[in-house]
């Protein structure tokens, strides 16, 4: 396929946290909003001149410093931002807005206080915490109404002037609605026989929209929509099998990229920085305050293994066979990052569901936070494909014998 | 006569096996792998395709397939298979009465189900970590200032095992180190040493779904030390091949080629 026009460009907003759009954004005025988790809603770190940056480590090397104050059997994912942080790769932010949500982020958050990586010429800069619920009814909701209000909302109304009223909620939500509908048309290429979109392309502009201020992507992903309208696929699919992607934290592009270099295209991503769940709309009604119908929105949405109430659980098996079978996917990768504690219980379990009763062929891995070096990694996903491949030869073989013998 | 190449291109040794249309083995060769692995692969090629006059260089068999961590990098291969589908081809080919492979490589250990038709059923895999791989039994036998054969026989003559608690090569070199030093008897410590790649190959074997006529492959099934360890962890017989175990990726990769290029015709 003929590159995407605006690949390299995208591609070279995900090298740094701090790239030339967020840069732009903030010398225009903007306020830059660091958080890490689906559990924060996003679209209320968008308010008024506020953006959102969704931290990542690219390039990261050595995490030795982190693992000093954090141990090496935490989460690479969180030890690497705290390595970032304290190579000043986050000074640039104005907010940081976490969540409570698992210990590796929690001490990774505290430590980055504690060892003060913000810039401590801004004045104005708050760190929050905010205690997230394991479930999704409505007192619930309510609590998560309260800890956003007076936790984010009101920092930045007080230290910035941030217009945190209804109507700039209502304004944020048709901005990020709008960037939900152009990644979910631009995902939709990837149900084709012939995707004229890989797995590898589409993380690189979904990252894109976590990283990036809306407002400055936005023209660009227009265009590349208009573009694959008409984009020629591969007279000869590259790919020998199609698989859907299922697990914890993935903002390296690399670990698509290995697997689609083994054979293997990634239709969906069912993943923390992918955009099943975080790029569907929030459809708002004038009935209720916008607020609450946003924290509501976030917590029926997640799909996070921390939430293990049944119906969660049992939703989660049945999108990732939904997702499977809409994305026409030959199998599932469920993968986890390295020490991650809630991801650790449901790849282990959900990996044997979805092969034994839900009858899908899966690979279940486990994966450091830059995984572009593992060779084994490589080996494991290309047996995948090859056993993928050998069941669908086998079974185009069976239904030839059938149709045979019935003639 | 039409022939067909399989090259294994492992991180410690690389192996070439050539099969003719009936699928016997016509050559093979077994070479220490280099840096490169074009390099290591192109010389065992060279060396296997010599020893048949009918086909001399690479170029003359019909079709050919790069396996192993090397196996993008085989020169004029028609296509690469992983490492974990040839074992279980090779081994499938060898005897197909065979349903689980443990495959002990330079640098990692795999537990492989078998299908009936030789294809993977189920695998698992250690991760990016020597402990127990080749690389681990080298660093063990160097301590030991003894060859890998040597370091199995002496292990063989234990009448106690003491237990290694380290699975880490580095921190395992230390503590043999330290248990030499406390003047602990040498074949007890080897034994120990084997009893804990065993266990490792244990959870490899269990997560592959392997509980019946199990097969070790890769260079380490040559260790009969690892073999007795092995079979008192999974409490059953390990069966014996009547083919090098070493061979096994490179002989899959031939029969693959040998399949291929039989279809292709």
């Amino acid at each position: 396929m003929k590159d995407l026009k605006h690949l390299y460009y995208f591609e070279n907003l995900l090298t740094e946290a701090n790239n030339e759009l967020v840069r732009q954004a903030k010398a225009e005025g903007g306020i830059a909003v660091g958080y890490t988790c689906f559990h924060m809603p996003e679209v209320l770190l968008n308010l008024d001149r506020c953006f959102s940056v969704r931290l990542r480590a690219p390039r990261t090397g050595s995490m030795e410093m982190a693992t000093y104050y954090m141990s090496n059997s935490t989460c690479e994912y969180a030890r690497a931002l705290l390595e970032r942080g304290l190579e000043g790769g986050y000074r640039f932010l104005d907010a940081m807005a976490g969540v409570d949500v698992c210990e590796c982020m929690n001490r990774s958050m505290e430590n980055m206080e504690l060892l003060d990586v913000a810039d401590p010429d801004k004045k104005g800069f708050f760190w929050c915490n905010l205690d997230s619920p394991c479930h999704d009814n409505e007192d619930a909701v309510a609590h998560v109404v309260e800890q956003v209000t007076r936790k984010v909302l009101k920092p930045l109304h007080e230290n910035y002037g941030v217009d945190i009223s209804d109507a700039a909620i209502r304004k944020a939500v048709d901005e990020h609605n709008e960037i939900c509908r152009l990644i979910t048309q631009i995902g939709e290429y990837r149900k084709l026989d012939n995707p004229t979109i890989t797995g590898y392309e589409f993380h690189i502009l979904t990252l894109a929209t976590y990283v990036c201020p809306k407002y400055l992507i936005v023209d660009k992903l227009r265009q590349t929509l208009e573009e694959l309208k008409t984009r020629e696929p591969d007279s000869k699919k590259r790919f020998r099998a199609k698989v859907v992607l299922v697990g914890s934290e993935i903002d390296d592009p690399e670990l698509i990229s290995l697997i689609e270099d083994s054979g293997a295209l990634v239709v969906a991503d069912r993943f923390c920085y992918g955009s099943i769940p975080g790029r569907q709309e929030i459809r708002l009604t004038d009935g209720e305050d916008a607020l609450t119908q946003v924290v509501r929105d976030y917590l029926h949405a997640t799909l996070c293994v921390r939430h293990v109430e049944p119906h969660k659980i049992q939703k989660r098996l049945d999108t990732a066979a939904q997702l499977c079978q809409d994305f026409h996917a030959d199998g599932i990768i469920y993968e986890q990052i390295k020490f991650c504690t809630y991801w650790s219980y449901e790849r282990a379990l959900a990996s044997h569901i979805m092969a034994d009763e839900y009858h899908i062929p899966t690979l279940s891995i486990d994966r450091p936070y830059m995984s572009r070096t593992s060779g084994q990694l490589r080996t494991r996903v290309q047996a995948f494909v090859e056993s993928l491949e050998i069941k669908k030869i086998r079974a185009a073989k069976a239904q030839k014998e059938e149709a045979s013998h019935g003639v | 006569m039409k022939y067909f190449g399989g090259c294994d291109v492992g991180s410690t040794y690389t192996k070439c096996v050539i099969l003719d249309e009936k699928g016997t083995m016509v050559s093979d060769v077994t070479i220490r792998s280099k840096i490169n692995a074009e390099k290591s692969s192109a010389e065992a090629l060279r060396m296997a395709c010599e020893k048949l006059p009918e086909v001399k260089t690479p170029e003359k068999l019909a079709y050919l397939i790069g396996t192993g961590y090397g196996r993008n990098k085989v020169p004029s291969a028609d296509e690469n298979i992983s490492e974990i589908s040839c074992h279980a081809m090779g081994v499938h080919v060898t005897d197909p009465t065979v349903k689980a492979i443990i495959d002990i490589g330079g640098q990692d250990v795999k537990g492989i189900a078998i299908d009936t038709d030789g294809t993977v059923k189920n695998f698992a895999m250690n991760d990016k970590c020597a402990a127990g791989t080749g690389r681990f039994y080298e660093a063990m036998a160097n301590a030991f200032e003894l060859s890998l054969p040597e370091f199995s026989q002496l292990s063989l003559t234990a009448k106690n095992v003491i237990p290694i608690t380290a699975q880490c090569t580095v921190f395992a070199e230390s503590e043999v180190i330290t248990l030499v030093g406390e003047g602990k008897p040498m074949d007890e410590i080897a034994a120990g040493i084997q009893m804990a790649v065993a266990k490792r190959c244990f959870v490899m074997a269990k997560k592959a779904g392997a509980t019946d006529r199990v097969t070790l492959t890769g260079g380490c099934a040559k260790n009969a030390g690892l073999k007795k360890a092995i079979e008192q962890v999974l409490k059953l017989k390990v069966v014996e091949l009547k083919t090098d175990p070493q061979l096994m990726g490179a002989l899959g990769a031939a029969e693959y080629a040998r399949q291929k290029g039989l279809e292709k015709e």
